[in-house]
């Protein structure tokens, strides 16, 4: 394509591509005012033209900048009358040129002419004045906008053809005109085009009732409400990861004592089984019943539990109403202890819990979880371990979907089958079951 | 496109513009075809749909030249008639001519109906400059043209158009039309009237095409306006010469005028030369004369009568006698044929000379004549009929 021709002159070795534009009121305002007169019609469009560049890198290949012309096209100025600003031999008159544009001539950027049923091609005058706009205006790439309207013979068709010139090119001279959302916006969003908005009535509207959804900084008041919640949501989760962590501390600290404490089970057992050896072995010679110390191991872990609960208490934010005092917790444990049989080794083991159940569970429900299946032993220990979720879901209306406490879930539901006073310290210590209003519901009783 | 008559042309147009189109179409001749006047198609208006015709204010105007036709727009505004008019050259998007070379235009007087065929007269004048401007991309066209300007008998009436034939292979064509300067006024005029069409002006047009910038393939062609061309004796009188190769234009373009001019004169001079003979029979034959050609000298014929033996004589001369010889038909007035024809018998050879004149020729005819009437009577007794 010859277009590219180096070293051209002036404006023909400029190898940028130009885009168009004109927003879609001014298109039909110069479509009105052409349709409605009764001969040929001209004009003078204003806007702006910009240079963008774009620079595109690739793998493959060096960035390339290609330079983009964007002509935008904001209003226009129609011409009363033909032969306005030029004679018989169609030289402009720059005096009557600037009488018709007055201060809007700098904001010229090309012109516009209507002729029916002509050929979309310039015509000798427009030629000749585009030569002399092009110097007297200096807009090296003045444009010129041809419309025309072909009806058919027997007016039942009629066509409006514009088509877009640059015609101070030797080549590539016609531009596509887009019209922002003229066209199938089926498939595409509706565009804001960035042609300022020159109407004075508009203006005015909106400088006056602009108070009511703009601040005094022009933000609009909605965004700073919406960013007010987005702050306070940023608070709480900040404050939610103070108390994750310090759950699982107390999380880790309770592992380790679990694991410290299997490993004195398993001491113990094997202490237990070699001293049995020992007395079988002996008491070939004489037998002993030894039906009592089944319960010591147990009373001992229990006590050394009970022992162990105390430092571990976790931080609650503040957000509970009513914590029960450490000393209700005691009696209620004591309560609890009396009335049952000693927990088997095998509820003191946590128990796996489903992951991501709903739900949040109350500690009133838990403590009632707790109370029924210390009550009825390992049975319904198996059972809560299985269906706690689900008692908590009964029970618990509100929709927290947060899956972070589900797991608190989870450990408190292992720690339920731990002697009452750690779990339910434990159940005290679950801050994550936030409901919207930013509380911590980990701490209501039933 | 439709073919539309001047008529139908002048009814369409607002009634504004109408006396300038009249002149375009009635009288207009542009440029040196002038046997193909200008024509209007494709009359559109510029005025809303809704407005009641006639109205129409723009249309296609076909130009011959220089065996092309350009068809180019003029645009008015019906609304505003006294506004000069715009122009789209067609396919010449280049052609741009400077407006102070345009007095008409300059100048425009709406109330001149001969301000618009006077405009296209100086468009056209400014074409012919840019195409011999482009005439430029090749040297040896160049050449070509610049002598043939020189030279005063076709320098002032020439018409170039140069173009590319193919606009990718960029190869380079041209086509020169000239005026021969040759005289036809001394034809005869009975020559010149028999034809069916207007004649318009006489005119030879000499159409020299070249198919490339170097000049290895021309193809020159004769036109002539049709009396011409009648008074020649038809599409014979259209053959010239090849175009010599490595020949050139101001050699070759003096030969043709020449062997027109020959023709021509050729054709004059028959006619006289016949003049001449018929006048020089009705002198020796004097009232032995029936009836002749007055106005072409073509027919003459004589009723003589030898020992009480009449018999008719028929002269027929040919367009280029006296190169060519007249046939004598010899009829006899009391015999039939058995078709029921008067006997005659055609005599083509007999004692002729061009070089005699009508006399010497009148003389000589009267000689023969009565040495060919007895054989001549004798065969009318013989095989015809009373």
């Amino acid at each position: 394509v010859p277009g590219f021709a180096a070293g051209g002159s002036g404006i023909d070795g400029d190898v940028s591509i130009m885009a168009a534009s004109i927003s879609g009121y001014t298109f039909s305002s110069v479509c009105f005012h052409s349709a409605n007169s009764n001969s040929d019609h001209e004009g003078f469009l204003l806007g702006e033209v910009r240079q963008e560049e774009t620079v595109s890198i690739s793998d493959t290949q060096i960035s390339t900048a290609e330079l983009l012309q964007v002509v935008e096209i904001h209003n226009h100025d129609p011409c009363a009358q033909l032969f306005s600003f030029y004679d018989y031999a169609g030289k402009v008159n720059e005096d009557n040129l600037n009488r018709i544009l007055k201060d809007r001539r700098k904001s010229v950027i090309g012109w516009y002419r209507f002729r029916r049923n002509t050929q979309q091609q310039m015509s000798f005058r427009e030629q000749i004045i585009h030569k002399q706009l092009t110097q007297l205006l200096g807009v090296p790439d003045l444009v010129f906008l041809l419309f025309s309207f072909i009806s058919t013979a027997n007016s039942s068709t009629h066509a409006l053809e514009y088509v877009l010139f640059r015609p101070n090119r030797r080549y590539n001279q016609r531009i596509t005109l887009t019209i922002p959302n003229l066209g199938n916006t089926s498939q595409q969003e509706y565009k804001v085009s960035s042609v300022p908005n020159t109407s004075l009535n508009y203006a005015k509207v909106i400088k006056e009732h602009g108070a009511e959804f703009f601040d005094k900084d022009g933000v609009m008041k909605d965004i700073r409400t919406i960013f007010q919640v987005y702050s306070a949501l940023q608070d709480k989760v900040q404050a939610v990861c103070g108390e994750v962590e310090q759950s699982e501390r107390v999380k880790e600290k309770i592992q380790e004592d679990v694991n410290k404490l299997k490993q004195q089970i398993a001491l113990r057992k094997r202490k237990t089984a070699e001293e049995e050896r020992r007395l079988r072995e002996a008491q070939n010679a004489e037998s002993h019943p030894t039906s009592e110390e089944n319960s010591e191991p147990s009373e001992t872990s229990l006590l050394s539990r009970v022992a162990f609960h105390a430092p571990s208490a976790p931080e609650r934010p503040g957000t509970s109403p009513n914590p029960p005092s450490y000393s209700d917790l005691l009696s209620q444990e004591d309560s609890l202890l009396s009335s049952s049989s000693s927990p088997t080794s095998a509820a003191l083991l946590p128990r796996p819990q489903a992951v991501g159940s709903p739900g949040h569970p109350t500690p009133g429900p838990l403590g009632m979880g707790l109370g029924l299946s210390l009550g009825l032993g390992s049975d319904s220990l198996d059972r809560q371990a299985a269906g706690q979720e689900d008692d908590d879901d009964d029970d618990d209306d509100d929709d927290d979907d947060d899956e972070d406490s589900s797991e608190y879930e989870n450990l408190v539901s292992e720690a339920a089958h731990l002697p009452m006073v750690s779990a339910s310290v434990l159940a005290q210590g679950r801050p994550a079951a936030l409901s919207p209003d930013g509380d911590a519901r980990g701490s209501q009783t039933s | 496109m439709n073919n539309m008559s001047p008529e139908v042309a002048l009814h369409r147009i607002s009634p504004e513009l109408r006396p300038l189109l009249c002149s375009v179409v009635r009288n207009g001749r542009v440029g040196l075809d002038s046997t193909n006047c200008l024509r209007v198609t494709d009359l559109k208006t510029g005025c809303t749909s809704l407005t009641p015709g006639p109205c129409c204010d723009r249309f296609k105007l076909h130009i011959p030249y220089a065996g092309e036709t350009l068809k180019w727009d003029i645009i008015f505004n019906a609304r505003y008639p006294e506004l000069p008019p715009d122009f789209i050259f067609g396919e010449d998007a280049e052609f741009l001519p400077e407006p102070s070379e345009l007095p008409h235009l300059v100048q425009w007087d709406a109330g001149d109906p001969e301000c618009l065929l006077q405009l296209v007269k100086e468009l056209i004048q400014q074409y012919h400059q840019y195409q011999c401007q482009r005439l430029r991309e090749s040297s040896r066209l160049l050449f070509e043209y610049d002598s043939l300007l020189e030279d005063p008998n076709y320098g002032r009436n020439m018409e170039i158009y140069a173009g590319r034939k193919n606009s990718w292979t960029g190869e380079f064509s041209a086509r020169f039309l000239l005026k021969l300067p040759v005289d036809f006024s001394n034809i005869p005029v009975y020559l010149l009237k028999d034809t069916a069409l207007d004649p318009g002006e006489d005119v030879a047009l000499l159409s020299v095409s070249f198919e490339d910038a170097e000049a290895t393939q021309v193809f020159p062609k004769l036109y002539l306006s049709p009396s011409i061309e009648h008074a020649l004796g038809g599409s014979s009188a259209l053959h010239i010469p090849a175009f010599p190769s490595g020949g050139c234009l101001i050699d070759y373009v003096p030969q043709v005028c020449q062997l027109l001019t020959n023709k021509v004169q050729y054709v004059i001079q028959g006619y006289h030369k016949r003049r001449e003979y018929i006048a020089a029979f009705l002198s020796h034959f004097g009232m032995g004369v029936v009836e002749y050609d007055a106005e072409g000298f073509t027919k003459l014929t004589l009723l003589l009568m030898w020992k009480d033996f009449c018999f008719l004589v028929h002269v027929d001369l040919p367009l280029y006698f006296p190169r060519d010889q007249p046939t004598l038909t010899f009829q006899s007035v009391y015999h039939f044929t058995n078709s029921g024809q008067l006997y005659s018998q055609v005599q083509k050879s007999y004692p002729y000379s061009p070089r005699w004149d009508g006399n010497e020729m009148a003389k000589r005819a009267k000689a023969y004549f009565k040495s060919f009437i007895p054989q001549f009577q004798e065969g009318a007794f013989a095989n015809g009929k009373l």
